[in-house]
């Protein structure tokens, strides 16, 4: 579904990603780790078109995506839950969830899909009318996560869920994620909490300093010694 | 071709000065010569706005100094028969109080970025408005004419233009060397770390409204200075010219078409859009009032868009001339922060 | 002189509202394209002038003038946008700001050399009502009632239409706006589009109020960015709300002094405001 191959990215002067690449078949969960500063959120805004690779290429879906605009690839089905859940804060629950049906794909959909998040995220439904900035931590991930649903995706990025939130939030938010594997999406998350996201996993990626280190199944990440040492506490 | 060592800079630039200061000599009209120093005053003008420019302080009401300046000294002259060059003292004190002020003002409350180059549009226009409505004593929109007492050095008046040449070359001159002793000093570390991050650099100990202050306080005095330079060789004051946006706005052109970091960045701009104006004014001027302005307008914005880094900046960056140890700001964005 | 005052007043509010279809477009183009555009009160000049060459010249009736300056003027907001603005958008500060402070000097020009300096006005001769000793005059009402409606107008386009919805994100946050799929290029343009009818709009309203000269754009775009800064810059709403204010100040002020001085008064309390409270009387900072 999602073949990113040797991508190099820079912020300037800096290299930020060196000849990364990697896999998401479809209905996999794969889960990229590492530490901060590893490269793994400029990896998915490359994906997400918000910053060009230096070379390298990006299929999504069999078309190639290294060189579209970013409302392009939404347009394509790759969703971005952004560090921070990045609300719109002077919006509603509800106008951000909307604006999460922009693409002409989901328009059509939007009162179909705001009943089925309401379902799934019923909190939403009672804070429809608040401003996304006066939302609870864990509320304002929901949200993020539930924004990016609404645009029909077929594959969901999401960029350190756990970030910020307090553990027994982090636990909540993770129930969901296996909710939304559960029914079909591909997901690709990044994190630093390995050990949460290798419970999700079918296939997982270590980036350390914008390199790929390691990469393998869910047994191979926790057989591995270095791995489990340094990510792991194990 | 590399320019890069030491001596041959110096040798060039000696040789560059002699033959300014042979030009009138050899100058194949007065009118020439009177573009030239033109070219001079305003070149000082925007190298002394630069200095405020170049830290962050982008100031689009300079024509309030200029028009201050200018004013006070030439009504001490008309009233009161001071010589301007007593004269100038006050007018660009003048000037200098009112950017303390309102420097002092803004820098305390943190206004900065946008909203301080919004303030100084306001101000340079409410210094065109006031010297309007002060009609009576200035002349209002027709303009003040300085008391002609034909050839009077010690009253700044020369019969002979071609000492104001000399003398706006001298000041030109000043203001660029004061340029270079401020980025060896201690202020030009201040401000450039202000520039940067103003919260770190108090959290250094620098006194950051200190150093803002002296900026912007010697820039006003100066620009005020150059606003008495202009009005005494023209012998004529008028609002619109001398201060409101419209000049403001004019000097910035200058300053950042060169290449308003670098030295002599504001001076090739300012030779480069008199040289325009005075193209396009004889190609064009004749035909239709205005369609010189509107060629004028394109393309000053034309410039902008194709030479972000001004003339010289762009000039530098293809290593025409490579300077050892880079001028202050090489290819630093200004930090202008909302 | 209490019932100069009053007429004063009333007439300010008038103003006021009409003044705030300027503020509204100023921080419209300011919160989305986060540009000030420097040259917002020349378009009204250019409308102006449009509507009185269709009006006068060509014998267009007045209304549909109007409508063709209003579209003509979001085409000139357009090519605005793709011609000075976006080559910009990542320039300093004051390079996009002199850019559009060019465009002062050419459409001033422009307008000098087509036109000339005299003043045009549109024989347009609306009745004056009378209530008890207060004088309101029908252009007056009309510009405000119409400003009115417009505004409302606006404020549904932006909050019920998708279009409008993805305005206020791309206002908020544009990169995150992009990956909802929203092309913020265009939306730039819509913005630019959107601003420059409104000065249409304006010009329409002001048709038979003022006459137009060459130098008619630089006390708007003084009064607008004077509005658009004590509303705080971006802020709807504020802009909104200080359009009225600064449109009965400058009314009653002229009353009470000159016209001269009032523009000054305006101007100093502008500058005082800004150094006191920089993010306008209303506004928050960055707030949209």
């Amino acid at each position: 579904m999602l073949r990113v191959e040797k991508i190099n990215a820079s912020y300037g002067e800096f290299q930020a990603l060196h000849e990364v690449s990697l896999e998401v078949k479809s209905r996999e969960t794969a889960i990229v780790v590492g530490p901060n500063g590893a490269g793994k959120t400029t990896l998915l805004r490359v994906i997400s078109g918000l910053l060009k690779p230096t070379s390298g290429v990006i299929y999504f879906d069999g078309h190639r995506i290294d060189d579209k605009e970013p409302h392009e690839i939404v347009e394509l089905g790759i969703a971005l839950v952004p560090e921070g859940g990045r609300l719109f804060p002077h919006l509603t629950v509800y106008d951000n969830l909307k604006i999460g049906s922009f693409t002409k794909r989901a328009r059509g959909r939007f009162k179909k899909a705001l009943e089925e998040i309401f379902e799934l995220f019923p909190i939403l439904k009672e804070r429809r009318n608040q401003l996304a900035g006066s939302l609870s931590g864990g509320e304002r991930q929901m949200l993020a996560i539930a924004r990016s649903l609404m645009s029909q995706p077929k594959l969901v990025m999401l960029d350190e869920l756990s970030l910020g939130l307090a553990p027994k939030i982090v636990s909540r938010v993770f129930e969901f994620i296996k909710e939304i594997k559960s029914q079909g999406y591909s997901i690709l998350m990044v994190e630093q909490n390995a050990k949460k996201a290798l419970e999700l996993a079918d296939h997982a990626y270590l980036l350390e300093s914008g390199r790929l280190e390691f990469q393998g199944g869910k047994e191979d990440f926790l057989k591995n010694p270095y791995i489990k040492k340094a990510y792991l506490g194990i | 071709m590399k320019l890069s060592s030491s001596i041959g800079k110096k040798a060039l630039a000696l040789l560059i000065l002699i033959c300014l200061i042979m030009f009138p000599a050899i100058s194949p009209s007065p009118y020439v010569t009177h573009i030239i120093t033109l070219i001079f005053i305003w070149s000082y003008i925007s190298t002394v706005w630069a200095y405020m420019g170049r830290f962050g302080l982008v100031s689009l009401g300079h024509g309030a100094f200029l028009g201050i300046g200018a004013y006070v000294t030439a009504l001490l002259f008309n009233f009161f028969n001071l010589s301007p060059w007593i004269g100038m003292l006050i007018g660009a004190s003048a000037a200098a109080l009112l950017a303390a002020v309102l420097g002092y003002a803004c820098f305390r409350f943190g206004v900065i970025g946008d909203y301080f180059a919004l303030v100084t549009l306001a101000v340079g226009e409410l210094t065109a408005l006031s010297i309007i409505a002060l009609r009576d004593i200035t002349g209002g929109s027709l303009g003040l004419t300085i008391r002609n007492l034909g050839n009077a050095p010690l009253y700044l008046q020369f019969s002979n233009k071609v000492y104001f040449y000399y003398l706006s070359l001298l000041f030109l001159l000043f203001a660029l060397y004061l340029w270079v002793r401020i980025d060896k000093s201690k202020m030009q570390k201040a401000l450039k770390a202000i520039g940067e991050d103003e919260v770190a650099a108090s959290c250094v100990g620098i006194n950051i409204i200190k150093y803002k202050m002296a900026i912007t306080v010697t820039s006003a005095f100066l620009t005020g200075i150059g606003g008495v330079l202009y009005a005494q060789y023209i012998t004529y004051l008028n609002p619109h010219t001398l201060s409101g946006v419209g000049v403001s706005l004019a000097i910035c052109f200058k300053a950042i078409l060169g290449g308003m970091f670098n030295l002599w960045g504001p001076t090739i701009g300012t030779a480069m859009i008199v040289s325009l104006e005075e193209y396009i004014r004889v190609s064009y001027g004749t035909k239709f009032i205005g369609i010189s302005e509107v060629a004028y307008g394109i393309a000053l914005i034309s410039l902008i868009i194709f030479l972000p880094k001004g003339l010289y900046g762009t000039l530098k960056e293809t290593k025409i001339f490579r300077t050892k140890g880079g001028a202050y700001g090489d290819d630093k964005r200004e930090a202008v922060i909302l | 002189m209490l019932e100069q005052l009053i007429n004063a007043a009333i007439n300010g509010i008038l103003l006021g509202g009409v003044l705030a279809l300027l503020a509204f477009g100023l921080n419209l183009i300011f919160g989305v394209v986060k540009i000030i555009h420097m040259a917002y009160g020349q378009f009204v000049m250019l409308g102006f002038y449009l509507i009185y060459v269709l009006t006068v010249q060509l014998h267009v009736p007045i209304i549909l003038s109007s409508l063709i300056t209003i579209c003509a003027m979001a085409v000139l907001g357009i090519l605005t946008q793709l011609l000075v603005i976006e080559p910009l958008l990542n320039a300093p500060r004051l390079n996009q700001l002199l850019a559009l402070a060019g465009l002062i000097i050419v459409f001033e020009n422009l307008a000098m050399v087509i036109w000339g300096a005299d003043y045009r006005g549109i024989p347009l001769s609306l009745p004056i009502l009378k209530f008890g000793n207060v004088y309101i005059r029908c252009s007056y009402l009309i510009a405000f009632l119409g400003a009115l409606v417009t505004l409302s107008l606006l404020y549904l386009f932006l909050h019920k239409t998708y279009v409008g919805l993805a305005i206020r994100a791309t206002a908020q946050d544009v990169e995150i706006a992009k990956i909802m799929g929203v092309n913020s290029r265009r939306i730039y343009f819509v913005t630019l589009a959107a601003g420059g009818a409104l000065t249409g709009i304006v010009a329409a309203f002001f048709a038979p109020i003022y006459t137009v000269h060459p130098h008619f754009g630089s006390s708007f775009t003084i009064i607008a960015f004077i509005i658009v800064v004590l509303g705080g810059m971006g802020n709807l709403l504020g802009g909104f709300i200080s359009a009225f204010i600064v449109g009965i100040v400058t009314s009653v002020a002229a009353v009470l002094t000159t016209v001269e001085v009032a523009d000054i008064i305006t101007l100093l309390i502008f500058v005082l405001v800004m150094l006191v409270r920089p993010q306008g009387l209303l506004g928050v900072r960055g707030a949209s």
